[in-house]
């Protein structure tokens, strides 16, 4: 019965829409329920590991170097490397950013001994995936054999330039077991270390030295995928905010502004040109609506942005607000055997207890019992205990502890 | 009937506040009745729709929520002397007024000082909602939303909660509807916007069944081609840290992203500390390594 649980808690967490996947696996036998043991213990893992008040640095600069060489063109992950590389890749910027509000990323590929700086810096997770599509997801991408160090130094070219209260990160998808190198990737590892740059690397193939000694050298985190499953777990654990990051940047108070809507009624009619397009091919839209920086009146159609008239960051309230929950996390509830349990139904979702739940799940700050789902959508999304955030008592202790 | 919809069914959950201190129960009791039969004839108007839609309702004031209507009411059987669909709407009805009593007669020894807690019960909606999702026959869609019915104030303690709620009901697809009778409501504003539902605050109390039924009996697909009230402009002006006021230039922590209204040496939630903000370009010369 644990076992028929794990799987489906499993297959609920990697979402329906890839339920077809997940049926391909079924020919391996006994890997897809290992794959998933190892996930879920992963994930348990991490829950405990995460308490409130920890110092989380949300300001993130990323590159993520995505090896386009020929070994990518393997079919070890469905349909290719490259094509599973680059669909997991779409889930994860848009998580990333999303977790991650008023951070950045950008695409390095490295091909033909070269390496290559498709998109600059942004926020913008719809241009950055264009890109991408294009230059990473055309039949002839790629091509030749990769090259690490040259990846990496175009990266810490970039980065080191980013402010110092900034995150800086590096995330590299290798699927090659060998680069090809132009001088001692060593001498790149130690700069990427003095520029305080993290390094992190998922391998597809194999374990490699090399690999591992980036990442142990700079502070990253090595792995290496066992199936596509497993791949999006990895990823996705390079979405969250990393634990060490005080360590690594110096905290710096940014003066922001949170602009207002533009006046969108037809009396004030207030129609201006957006400074976001001025450059771009489409041109700048003339329309009412957008947002006015605080300072200075120039209009953005998006936020967050950087006026760049008086350089002004601008954000908006709630972009912030979805990051909270980082530093308020609802702590791990107690496991009760199901004979022990008083509570008829789940306090969340009212789902009557059965005893062949095994167990409940009790929150010991306002006592009150939910079923796994519930203990799962509340620590995993949801990100405040119905219960407590229902009690006067409790509502609001984890803002006032501060 | 059928024409009204598309071919999926829809789920709504109305958070009802109860609240005795609100204006509008406390100014004239027989309104609290009118506005428990509003939302009765919502309700049954709601299921009489489409014969799959679903429905919950839960209670709020400050001292708790619970559930009034759940699937646990619905699945009693109607006798089947009279039309069915007339017994499933008296069926629904006695199951709310019986529920609400209950909830209502709890409450009133020791109710315990401060505003509805309307947020958790929205967190418990949203619960609510991700099993009906998980008990969704095989093919089968559904739409879901929440309705969140208040007269209560503004107020900023429970900004967390909200904007957790929010965003998950925006990242599950759950539209977040607000009618609010006495005051206006920033931060549910703000909800509504960030999930694309209505905002409304009913102009007179009277016709409060009329504005229900006008505005937030259709469901969600059908909106957008229906004539609504505009799009209200929302105030997403941040709220500082240290006094909870609306501002549009502040300060944010890099670690935490916690909200300043003025420069301080050390962020109060996270503990950090910052260099003041002198004139920058003196330093630099300190650090160059001697090569
Ligand atoms: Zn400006
Ligand atoms: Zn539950
Ligand atoms: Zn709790
Ligand atoms: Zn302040
Ligand atoms: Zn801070």
């Amino acid at each position: 019965m644990a076992d028929d649980d794990d799987v489906k808690e499993y297959r609920w967490e990697t979402g329906y829409e890839k339920t077809w996947e997940a049926i391909q696996e079924d020919d391996q036998g006994n890997l897809e329920a290992s794959v998933a043991e190892i996930i879920q213990r992963a994930k348990r893992k991490a829950q405990m590991e995460r308490k409130g008040h920890t110092r989380l640095g949300m300001m993130r600069h990323m590159y993520i170097i995505l090896d386009a060489s020929e070994a990518m063109h393997d079919q070890d992950l469905k349909p290719t490397r490259q094509l599973c590389t680059l669909k997991l890749m779409e889930g994860f910027v848009e998580e990333f950013l999303y977790e991650n509000p008023l951070s950045q990323l950008g695409f390095i590929l490295s091909r033909n001994k070269r390496a290559e700086k498709i998109t600059e810096l942004s926020g913008n997770y719809k241009k950055q995936l264009e890109v991408l599509k294009s230059n990473f997801g055309q039949p002839n991408s790629c091509s030749g054999e990769p090259s690490l160090q040259n990846a990496l130094e175009l990266a810490l070219s970039s980065l080191k330039h980013m402010p110092s209260h900034a995150i800086r990160e590096v995330l590299v998808i290798m699927g090659s077991l060998t680069t090809c190198d132009p001088g001692d990737i060593n001498i790149t590892i130690q700069k990427l270390k003095t520029a305080s740059i993290r390094a992190s690397l998922i391998g597809l193939s194999a374990d490699v030295r090399l690999c591992k000694s980036l990442c142990m050298t700079t502070g990253g985190d090595y792995g290496v995928v066992l199936d596509d499953v497993h791949f999006k777990h990895l990823l996705s654990t390079h979405a969250l905010p990393p634990q060490a990051a005080a360590e690594h940047s110096s905290s710096a108070l940014v003066k922001m502004g949170f602009p207002h809507h533009a006046p969108t009624d037809n009396k004030t009619s207030y129609l201006a040109m957006c400074m976001c397009h001025l450059d771009s091919e489409e041109g700048s839209k003339l329309d009412g609506g957008g947002y006015l920086c605080p300072q200075c009146r120039s209009k953005y159609c998006e936020l967050p942005a950087e006026c760049k008239v008086c350089g002004l960051t601008l954000v908006s309230a709630p972009h912030l607000a979805r990051s909270y929950h980082h530093l308020f996390p609802v702590q791990p509830f107690t496991l009760i055997p199901i004979d022990q349990n008083r509570t008829p139904s789940c306090f969340g979702c009212r789902v009557q207890f059965k005893t062949i739940d095994k167990q409940v799940y009790k929150c010991e700050k306002c006592c009150e019992v939910f079923c796994l789902d519930c203990d799962m959508f509340i620590h995993d999304t949801l990100h405040t205990c119905p219960g407590c955030s229902t009690n006067q008592q409790t509502y609001q202790t984890l803002s006032s502890e501060s | 009937m059928a024409v009204y919809g598309g071919a999926e069914r829809s789920l709504l959950v109305i958070i009802f506040d109860v609240h005795p201190c609100q204006k509008i129960i406390t100014n004239h009791q027989h309104r609290f009745h009118q506005v428990l039969e509003a939302v009765i004839a919502f309700s049954n108007g709601h299921l009489l729709m489409k014969p799959d839609n679903r429905l919950a309702i839960i209670g709020c004031h400050s001292g708790a929520s619970d559930y009034i209507f759940s699937d646990k009411d619905y699945a009693v059987v109607p006798t089947g002397i009279n039309d069915g669909q007339y017994e499933l709407f008296a069926h629904v009805e006695k199951c709310i007024r019986k529920n609400i009593k209950q909830f209502l007669s709890k409450m009133s020894n020791n109710l315990p000082a401060g505003e509805s807690l309307l947020a958790g019960a929205c967190g418990m909606g949203l619960c609510y909602i991700q099993r009906m999702k998980r008990e969704l026959p095989i093919g089968d869609k559904m739409n879901s939303r929440i309705l969140v019915l208040t007269g209560s104030n503004d107020s900023a303690s429970q900004y967390m909660n909200y904007m957790n709620v929010f965003f998950t009901a925006q990242k599950e697809n759950v539209v977040m509807d607000v009618c609010t009778l006495e005051h206006d409501q920033g931060l549910l504003q703000q909800g509504c916007d960030i999930t694309g539902g209505a905002y409304l605050k009913t102009p007179q109390q009277q016709g409060l069944l009329q504005y229900l039924m006008w505005v937030f009996l259709p469901e969600p697909p059908l909106r957008k081609k229906l004539v609504l009230p505009p799009p209200v402009k929302v105030d997403y002006r941040a709220a500082c840290f240290c006094h909870r006021q609306l501002i549009d230039i502040g300060y944010v922590c890099s670690i935490c992203l916690s909200i300043f209204c003025k420069f301080s040496p050390i962020c109060t939630t996270c503990h950090a500390l910052f260099k003041t903000p002198g004139p920058p370009p003196s330093k630099p010369k300190k650090k160059k390594p001697k090569m």
